[in-house]
């Protein structure tokens, strides 16, 4: 296990190294370089020389990316004039809202997607399975922006029973005192996860409900709720716990578009907002950040294939 | 049944049956409908079975004939879309149909056990082997946790598992296949069911293993009481073990008899033909020269309308009256469905084969499918007649080790299996080597070396006179073309969205064999060699029946004029009358383009049959090598002997024999071969002096072995004379 743990990060650490270089090159491939980026078209040759020698730009490239990654390692993400703070400081106040609203949204869909796919599973190719399919396949055709602006007609003009806009608070505890408020997007988000992971579990739930073991365990005259329950489910969600962690990226995509469509101050619509100013540094932050997250995920999710898979367990640890 | 009086006795609610003088099971004519898209399969019709307490039914026949749906009906396990529509399953007296389903659930869970086939996959993956045995306890008679874990220990012990106390905690994927059937078994038993259905249990299982699981269900039927059906594809198996049988074909039960009296003789045509088609048959009626006796066709298709004998195609008996007439079982003992069926004349006393002879040989097969007409049979021309002729592959002290990798970022080798150790034999134009071996022995991994798909570790591959380790990779390429390689199963070997024209085309576009036209008239001549007809070139190959899969592999693997062709497993797969038609086939092809074969196989019979000599395979090492019928017929290494011993066989004197050595416990682990000679640890002759290494010695019939069972027989020539 130890050394199927020390294994795994060390691919996690070079794919993240790999994510520093690439965001490094971004910066410089930057038409007129970052200088002309953060101070504008108006800024005289004279500004852009005295800003890239600040910024130690006129050194070679190497040394550059040196000290970028040094940089990195000390947590500086470099600095938003824009904002007028730190990259790392913006990141610091909307990343933990923006972890509510995924995780919200992930339990949601997992809650209610666990069910779904393993009744269509059981009730495969009868109505209940067509009418979630059709309905899967419409949440996961319809696109997030048009989804949420539906939420809001209906439930905030045509039937005004929850907010239109997401809590302002600076903090998360502000942020939970509002439940009402984080309804709208945590259902936009969670409506297209459902779809998809509701799918897996349909397919999965049928390939293991076809498997020799199901019919062992049915010889063994238990009621069809054991031998899906206790036989079936854990084996049919393994993919599931696959698909956590690498849907962490289009979870991100999807709240970029949630958040600013319901103005929620988190990471989605700091980067939004950068993208609109041309705020490279912040951009840079929120992709390398977004980046780790990502490998962080999928690491946690191979964790936990390998925690309740004992097959997993067994060829991490032998040999 | 004499025997089961005395086990009733200790037996308490299946006695109550069995003093009324009644079976513990009956099927009154049962129908078993499947509904898939394409229409509705008949599996069954009208099938009646009785089963007695205590007793065993074996249940045999080929695939698609119903025996495994006649199982999983009773069980009420039928596939989905599977549904009984017709008759009665009386278990106990009470028909299952017309009980609640919680009432069934039970029967099956307490009363009835059942063994699946593949014990890889019937066992849940990620639930302790405990938990899985004492599962139907703990539901069906709330027994307690720890109870249910010292009964699973209890149980496991008794199917003959090592160290239960820790087995119980494992998962299934830390055992090896037999020890999932033994688990399997225990997990059926656990509640003292009066019926055990075993369904192909050993199928998947080697023979030395067969016979461990075969004895153990035999063992336990007497000490529990228990009736068992036994249902397989194997005569063999079923001669040794059951007391009736009932054979089935295309959705019915055709003929059932005493285990022997069926084996003896006969009476449905089919049955005859059957035992006929095995390799064993013609190797007792002429030591194998003769070509086997094949069934031509295929079954029907049971999802139309059928009248008649539905084996009326195929036999070779077939009046029109046949044709029209649907015969039903002849009530008695001894009941068949055959409306012209085998005589019994006192004759009938030698043998299926002794009761038909003559007249009945010459109307076998009449060339009803693409096979060849069967000439009545013909010598094949023995191949020890070219012995001065160089060896086509000659291979020397061939090694392969495969390294283990960890799963570490550098992947260092953690390890290494020994696959192949030390190697050698010849194979000579004309003749087929067989190489026999249980799972793991390197049996494969010889073929593939030999071919070239893959490179040895160390020694030499010699081919014409040839020695391939010396030439560059496109020589090496050029010269293997002379040895082609035929698969288990050919469907997995070919490209699904490819059809058969493009697939024979394939070896000889790429070897830029000739121009289009050339290609097109060599296709042609290969089916013909194989017997298929030139319709078939437009098809896919889903749409071959396996037998015809193994037609087109051949096919293929002729495609380059090969010299040797390296068959691995390409019997395996088929069903008896299925491969009697592909042996003959190979044993055709041998005489006309003078091509040597290895005949690489699990089953020693049918290597007997096609073998001219025999290599025998352990962990690595050959152990034994001489002419087939000395290596099958006077064994020398104690390993070879345990295998033949092994083989289930049909012919009633080795049934009664079946007591020669037995070898226990599981193959050792390639990563760490025993030291010495590697089957020391479970060979029952094993002495201080076997932890050296025996080195291969003999003339003709060479052997590994510092005690070997028998001296070489005297009058054969010194190795230098054989080897040359």
């Amino acid at each position: 296990m130890a050394r199927y743990l020390i294994a795994r990060l060390g691919q996690a650490l070079i794919v993240i190294v790999l994510v520093t270089v690439i965001a490094f090159l971004i910066l410089h491939l930057l038409p007129g370089g970052a200088a002309r980026a953060t101070l504008g078209k108006e800024a005289t040759l004279a500004q852009l020389a005295a800003f890239n020698h600040e910024m130690g730009y006129d050194r070679p490239l190497i040394q550059q990316y040196g000290m970028y990654v040094q940089r990195l390692l000390q947590g500086d993400l470099g600095y938003s004039y824009q904002l007028n703070q730190s990259v790392l400081e913006a990141i610091e106040q909307r990343l933990p809202k923006t972890m509510v609203l995924s995780l919200l949204s992930t339990l949601l869909a997992v809650v209610l997607a666990i069910p779904l796919g393993v009744l269509q599973a059981i009730r495969r190719n009868r109505w209940p399975d067509y009418a979630i399919t059709a309905l899967s396949l419409l949440a996961y055709a319809t696109p997030i922006f048009f989804l949420g602006l539906m939420m809001i007609i209906v439930f905030s003009q045509v039937w005004p029973i929850l907010p239109p806009e997401a809590p302002q608070g600076f903090t998360v505890a502000e942020l939970l005192a509002d439940p009402a408020g984080l309804v709208l997007p945590t259902a936009t988000l969670a409506i297209v996860t459902i779809a998809v992971y509701a799918r897996y579990v349909r397919s999965s739930m049928i390939d293991n409900l076809n498997e020799n073991y199901v019919r062992t365990a049915r010889s063994k005259g238990l009621s069809e709720r054991r031998v899906v329950l206790r036989h079936t489910l854990r084996n049919g969600l393994f993919p599931v716990i696959t698909l956590l962690g690498m849907y962490l990226p289009a979870l991100f995509s999807g709240a970029l578009v949630v958040e600013s469509l319901f103005n929620f101050p988190g990471m989605g619509q700091l980067f939004w907002q950068a993208a609109l100013k041309r705020d490279f540094p912040i951009l840079l932050g929120v992709t390398v950040i977004i980046s780790i997250a990502t490998v962080v995920g999928a690491l946690v999710a191979d964790l936990l294939y390998a925690a309740v898979d004992p097959r997993v367990r067994l060829r991490g640890s032998a040999t | 049944m004499s025997e089961s009086i005395g086990l009733t006795a200790r037996h308490s609610a299946p006695a109550v049956h069995a003093a009324a003088g009644r079976p513990l099971l009956e099927l009154r004519d049962l129908d078993t409908d499947i509904a898939l898209r394409r229409g509705t399969v008949h599996a069954l019709d009208g099938i009646s079975l009785d089963v007695a307490p205590g007793q065993t039914l074996g249940v045999v026949g080929e695939s698609g004939s119903g025996k495994t749906m006649t199982a999983l009906s009773i069980m009420g396990l039928l596939p989905s879309g599977g549904r009984v529509t017709g008759g009665q399953i009386l278990f106990e007296g009470r028909d299952l149909r017309s009980l609640p389903a919680d009432e069934v659930r039970r029967i099956r869970g307490v009363r009835m056990g059942m063994v699946f086939q593949d014990p890889l996959t019937s066992l849940n993956p990620t639930i302790r082997i405990g938990a899985q045995v004492a599962e139907p306890l703990r539901v069906h008679k709330r027994v307690g946790r720890a109870e249910a874990r010292d009964r699973a220990i209890q149980i496991l012990r008794r199917v003959g598992m090592p160290r239960p106390e820790r087995i119980v905690d494992n998962y299934p994927h830390e055992l090896s296949g037999g020890m999932r059937q033994r688990v399997a078994i225990a997990m059926a038993l656990v509640c003292s069911p009066s019926l055990l259905i075993a369904d192909e249990p050993t199928t998947a299982l080697d023979v030395t293993t067969q016979r461990q699981i075969l004895e153990l269900i035999d063992d336990l039927r007497e000490e529990f009481g228990m009736a068992v059906i036994l249902v397989t594809h194997d005569l063999g198996v079923i001669a040794g073990r059951a007391d009736r049988v009932a054979v089935m074909y295309a959705g019915r039960v055709v003929e059932t008899a005493a285990t022997e009296q069926l084996f003896h003789a006969p009476r449905h045509r089919y049955t005859e033909a059957l035992m006929r088609a095995l390799p064993e048959s013609a190797i007792r009626d002429s030591g194998g020269h003769d070509r086997l006796i094949s069934i031509p066709g295929l079954p029907p298709d049971l999802s139309g309308p059928l009248t008649g004998c539905r084996f009326a195609a195929r036999c070779s008996y077939v009046s029109d009256e046949c044709r029209t007439t649907d015969p039903s079982l002849i009530p008695g003992t001894h009941q068949h469905a055959c409306l012209h069926p085998v005589p019994t004349p006192a004759g009938a006393v030698t043998g299926p084969a002794g009761a038909v002879t003559g007249p009945a040989r010459a109307r076998v097969e009449p060339a009803a499918e693409p096979t060849r007409v069967e000439p009545a049979a013909k010598p094949v021309t023995a191949a020890p007649a070219e012995v001065t002729e160089l060896p086509v592959l000659s291979v020397r002290n061939l090694v392969k080790d495969y390294p283990v990798h960890g799963r570490g970022l550098l992947r260092r080798a953690a390890g290494q299996v020994s696959a192949v150790a030390d190697v050698s034999f010849e194979v000579r134009a004309g003749e087929t080597f067989g190489l026999v071996g249980e799972s793991g022995c390197g049996k494969s991994t010889v073929g593939r070396l030999s071919v070239g798909l893959e490179r040895p570790s160390a020694g030499q591959i010699v081919l014409d006179g040839t020695d391939l380790t010396d030439l560059t990779g496109r020589e090496r390429r050029r010269m293997h073309r002379q040895v082609q390689l035929m698969f288990q199963d050919s469907y997995a070997a070919m490209n699904p969205r490819m059809r058969v024209d493009a697939i024979l085309a394939e070896p000889l576009e790429i070897q830029k064999v000739g121009d289009s036209s050339a290609r097109q008239a060599r296709i042609a001549t290969l089916l013909d060699q194989v017997g298929l007809s030139r319709r078939a070139l437009e098809r896919y190959p889903h749409e071959f029946s396996g037998g015809q899969l193994q037609r087109i592999g051949l096919a293929r693997s002729l495609a380059l004029h090969p010299r040797l062709i390296v068959g691995d497993e390409p019997v395996s797969a088929l069903d008896v009358s299925i491969q009697a038609q592909v042996l003959n086939l190979m044993r055709d092809l041998q005489r006309e383009l003078g091509l040597a074969y290895i005949f690489i196989s699990h089953d020693l019979s049918v290597v007997d049959y096609m073998a001219d000599r025999i290599g025998v395979m352990y962990l690595g090492k050959l152990v034994e090598i001489g002419p087939a019928r000395e290596v099958v017929r006077a064994a020398r290494h104690p390993y070879t002997q345990a295998l033949v011993d092994a083989v289930p066989s049909i012919t009633p004197d080795r049934v009664a024999t079946r007591d020669g050595t037995t070898i226990r416990g599981e193959l050792p682990s390639a990563l760490d071969p025993p030291s010495g000679c590697r089957f020391r640890t479970r060979c029952p002759r094993a002495a201080d002096i076997c932890t050296t290494e025996p080195p291969l010695v003999g003339g003709l019939h060479q052997v590994a072995c510092h005690l070997p069972l028998r001296p070489e027989p005297t009058g054969t020539p010194t190795q230098d004379q054989a080897v040359g």
